[in-house]
């Protein structure tokens, strides 16, 4: 029984080719644009991660510590908030000069002023604004400590960049879903009217509404995976243009493509029943 | 089996029928003769529950009128086997694959068993060889009979038919009404719809006549004599099986 109603799936999309393939173009065209945007939030998550990886806190320490003092402030930093390690001030000058590279400028300078200090990488759960601002509020009160420095503005930059681009990509999530539906909705109930006659004849031979329904809904979820592949084939090849100018631009991973094709099959799914169950209605005697 | 107590059917303004009643039993064959627009085609789309009656009541089996969901109405119309005028065969599909569609509704035989009992179905309306045949090949007689096959597939306690002569010229339109009276003879109820003489004195049915909606003629809710006499026991009721196997059910 179910190899019948695949057959007559078939059967339908093969007499209306010119709907079902306007069916798919549509719906390739929604879930392209729907795709870009999850394709790049990916991306944008995918660096903003690596950044966030590289987000450390710098705690500047006092002069007169000792080191006892401070090994057991690096244990405690270490179990609070992240792999702490020691800079001391020879190490903090080295570095300078590294960067500066001018040796009038550094002779301008005269004696180190820098201070010592202690880099904490923060624990992944520790990477956002609110977390760091807390963080470093708290690291600010152990008296060993002199300053704390985390670069609060381009922290909090980036988690509204990212909080950003969710927020759209969810956006246009829901508008394609939409307009997935509208689609699947329009194209079913022009394909049940073109076949009028047999939803007719099938009606009066006493035949269910599922049994009618089923071929047009296997119908509608074949067109939506159909699109959702060409989509995943137009992404693809979009990513692969960019990257020949980008580097670190990665593709959804499988798991995700996986998911995508199951969002439109699963749309196509649910329109199909919301149309049928109103267009049989209306055509069955 | 089917019951029609005191029914009116109006469509807007328009009386189509006017306090029918009648009655008719398993087994038996009855006729309804009248002129066009006499109310025949209400009768038979009241039975299938296409419409419902203005006022009165009607009762298929255990189907009486009223509001029924659309699958206990789709359960209705399974245990009934329709032949049209106009054959309304699906003109995309073979002969084999018009009358195994009854079969696959009905949803009570597995795939291997569909294609003899389709096969068998043909061969009592002498289409056997034409299964491959799609409905435009066919002549208006073999499409009319391949419709018939596609109402007797199933063995249907009634076989109700919408003058199934039309559209026939005289030799077809023989064959057709013989198949009926060899069809009510294996013991279904055959419910004939006509506008011709000839055709209801061919069949030996009772004879109901219908004139602007009313019952002119014709034993109405009692008094019901069967024609039994020739045909073998009446098959179990709709209520017991849903759909009676005649003697001829393969």
């Amino acid at each position: 029984m179910h190899v019948f109603f695949v057959k007559e799936a078939w059967r339908s999309f093969r007499q209306h080719r010119g709907l079902g393939m306007t069916a798919i173009f549509s719906l390739t065209a929604a879930l392209t644009l729907s795709g870009l945007f999850v394709l790049l939030s990916h991306n944008a998550d995918n660096a903003l991660r690596w950044v966030g990886d590289r987000r450390e806190m710098v705690v500047y320490l006092k002069d007169d510590m000792t080191e006892s003092r401070r090994l057991a402030l690096i244990e405690s930093l270490t179990r609070l908030y992240g792999t702490t390690t020691y800079v001391s001030r020879e190490q903090a000058w080295k570095e300078f000069s590294e960067q500066i590279g001018d040796p009038v400028l550094l002779e301008a300078v005269g004696a180190n002023p820098l201070p010592a200090s202690l880099r904490v990488r923060l624990r992944p759960e520790l990477l956002n604004a609110a977390s760091m601002e807390e963080a470093a509020r708290q690291v600010a009160q152990f008296t060993e400590v002199e300053d704390v420095r985390y670069g609060a503005e381009w922290v909090r930059r980036l988690d509204d960049l990212g909080a950003g681009l969710r927020r759209g990509t969810l956006a246009v999530g829901v508008l394609v879903a939409l307009a997935i539906v509208f689609v699947i909705y329009n194209t079913l109930r022009l394909t049940v009217l073109a076949r009028r006659q047999q939803v007719e004849i099938m009606s009066r031979l006493g035949a269910t509404d599922r049994f009618i329904a089923t071929p047009f809904v296997i119908e509608a979820m074949f067109e939506a995976a159909l699109a959702a592949l060409l989509s995943l084939g137009v992404l693809l090849t979009f990513k692969q243009a960019v990257s020949a100018q980008v580097t670190g631009v990665v593709f959804l991973p499988a798991l995700g493509s996986l998911a995508f094709l199951g969002v439109a099959v699963a749309l196509a799914w649910l329109a199909s029943l919301i149309a049928l169950s109103r267009v049989l209605r209306a055509v069955g005697p | 089996m089917i019951t029609f107590e005191q029914v009116t059917k109006r469509y807007g303004g328009r009386l189509a029928l006017d306090a029918v009643s009648w009655r008719m039993d398993e087994g038996e064959c009855v006729v309804f003769l009248g002129p066009s627009g006499a109310g025949k085609t209400t009768v038979l789309r009241l039975i299938t529950h296409e419409i419902q009656p203005s006022t009165g009541s009607v009762t298929v089996g255990t189907f009486r009128t009223g509001r029924l969901t659309r699958s206990q109405r789709a359960l209705l119309r399974r245990t009934l086997g329709i032949i049209y005028e106009d054959f309304r065969l699906l003109h995309d599909r073979t002969v084999f694959e018009n009358v195994a569609l009854a079969v696959r509704i009905v949803g009570r035989f597995a795939d291997s068993d569909i294609t003899p009992r389709v096969r068998q179905a043909l061969e009592e309306v002498g289409l056997n060889g034409m299964e491959s045949a799609f409905p435009a090949e066919l002549s208006a007689g073999e499409k009319q009979r391949a419709a018939i096959a596609r109402a007797i597939v199933n063995r249907p306690a009634v076989v109700l038919a919408d003058e199934p002569t039309g559209a026939l010229e005289a030799e077809s339109a023989g064959d057709v009404l013989r198949l009926l009276k060899t069809i009510h003879l294996e013991g279904a109820a055959v419910l004939l719809v006509t506008t011709r003489e000839e055709v209801a004195a061919a069949v030996p049915g009772r004879v109901l006549r219908l004139a602007d909606g009313k019952l002119i003629e014709g034993a109405p809710a009692a008094g019901v004599t069967p024609i039994a006499a020739a045909a073998p026991p009446p098959p179990p009721a709709i209520a017991e099986t849903g759909v009676a196997p005649a003697s001829a059910a393969g």
